[in-house]
């Protein structure tokens, strides 16, 4: 957070280095996180958009979120904008296949774990982020989930939004929202269980 | 009591502070007394807070997008 403050201070300023951090740091994401919303082509365009109203309003960041939650919200403004002004909607496609539930097989009949969880070798995130091939794993994972569990999923955890701001963006019910949440999270999961216990992405 | 399968389903909402009172201390209970869940329920917690800390850099591009952006808008310091 004090890194984000420091890098405030150097934009408004009009530091072309600062501004050039800033960019490589969430541009990214702040595509993949548009992509689902409306579309590979305008996704470039929502986070141009983006930019340009960040750099000129970056005087009204207060710090009360993290800068990569402030420019979500930005970028949803700007996808909504977008739609609106090409008369379309946003069409997240709930019903994608998903292939096998993350933990079938998992329990009895009762529903007891009939294969539980291990412990895993890393307990922090820093631990887990370190390891630079569970780290390309995680990212290639993310960009497997079908679209809406992969919107959702950039929106909460990489975004910090809130539900309600979630439900607005996808035209989704706050419950739909939680459910592919829940999804994402588990499919995550299976993936990071799958690398502890057999070392392989 | 809840089934381990049906507490896993509830692993998000408990993360998310989403449950009623009742579903809370339902799922609770279960956690006091189900290690196996317990170990769950904490993996999830951290994929939820590793993703959280994930970055997604991306260097190439950024200097051209920063041109861009300053060619529709010559001067990004606020007045």
């Amino acid at each position: 957070m004090d890194n984000e403050f420091e890098l405030v201070r150097q934009i408004r300023r009009g530091d072309a280095a600062a501004c050039t951090a800033l960019i490589q740091a969430h541009h990214r994401f702040l595509v993949a996180m548009a992509t689902p919303l409306v579309g590979p082509a305008l996704a470039d365009d929502v986070a141009q958009e983006t930019w340009l109203k960040a750099f000129a309003a970056i005087g009204e960041f207060q710090g009360r979120s993290r800068l990569r939650t402030w420019l979500a919200r930005i970028a949803l403004n700007e996808a909504r904008a977008l739609l609106r002004r090409s008369r379309r909607e946003v069409s997240l496609d709930c019903d994608q296949p998903d292939g096998m539930p993350p933990l079938a097989g998992r329990f009895t009949a009762e529903g007891a774990w009939a294969r539980p969880p291990m412990d895993w070798h890393h307990d922090t995130p820093e631990a887990l982020l370190t390891e630079a091939e569970l780290l390309e794993c995680i990212r290639k994972h993310l960009f497997r989930l079908p679209d809406a569990q992969r919107a959702v999923v950039l929106m909460r955890e990489l975004g910090g939004l809130e539900f309600a701001e979630m439900a607005a963006a996808t035209g989704l019910s706050e419950g739909n929202v939680r459910v592919l949440l829940h999804r994402a999270r588990q499919r995550m999961h299976a993936m990071l269980e799958h690398f502890e216990e057999q070392g392989t992405c | 009591m809840l089934s381990c399968k049906q507490v896993t389903g509830l692993g998000s909402d408990l993360i998310d502070r989403q449950l009623t009172l009742r579903a809370h201390m339902a799922l609770l209970a279960h956690l006091g007394l189900c290690s196996r869940c317990r170990r769950y329920v904490r993996q999830l917690r951290l994929t939820s807070r590793t993703l959280q800390a994930l970055a997604m850099e991306d260097e190439p591009a950024s200097a051209e997008i920063l041109a861009r952006v300053r060619k529709r808008q010559p001067d990004p310091r606020p007045r």
